[in-house]
């Protein structure tokens, strides 16, 4: 539970940050575009972090070894194992 | 190396995904920077979007999320009562 509440935490703060900046609660006075670029930023660090994630599973995806040895002695067994177990009378 | 189709799909999504990124950072971020009048900003759409279509698009994975659970829960209830 430990970790879930530090990242609620951690989100919490942010999320609060964002709101007493964004209904001008500190008084402060932001130039316009800053104002334009402040409002979508959660969800733009949902979306970045989405695009994150996509990228990440996609480059291990890419670039994850074939391992052939593991490949042959696996389908031997898996072929041993049948004709064990037909042997054993079991019906496949 | 990963092989064939692995190498292709690997490599689309990363592009895929690097794509979305920067046009969304370009849209959000960079946008406001730059003045109104400059030919840039005919490729974009109007910034409501910017936040409208990622929430759609979120409200309809996840309610394609709770279809397939659904469908699945339901497919094992049949499954056990036609057990009994």
């Amino acid at each position: 539970m430990l970790k879930l509440t530090q990242w609620l935490w951690g989100l919490g703060l942010l999320d609060s940050a964002w709101a007493a900046l964004t209904m001008g609660a500190l008084d402060l006075e932001l130039s316009f575009p800053c104002q334009e670029v402040l409002w979508p930023l959660p969800a733009y660090l949902l979306v970045s972090a989405g695009c994150y994630a996509l990228g990440i599973v996609g480059y291990s995806v890419a670039t994850f070894h074939d391992c052939e040895d593991a490949v042959r002695e696996l389908q031997s067994q898996i072929l041993e194992a049948q004709a064990d177990l037909t042997r054993n009378g079991l019906c496949f | 190396m990963a092989t064939g189709t692995d190498q292709v799909v690997g490599f689309g999504l990363v592009a895929v995904s690097l794509i979305i990124f920067t046009y969304y950072t370009t849209w959000v971020i960079l946008l406001p920077f730059i003045d109104s009048q400059h030919a840039i900003h005919k490729y974009f759409l109007p910034r409501a979007y910017a936040i409208l279509i990622p929430l759609a698009s979120g409200l309809l994975l996840l309610l394609l999320v709770g279809l397939f659970i659904t469908y699945v829960m339901l497919k094992s209830r049949r499954a056990t009562k036609k057990a009994q």
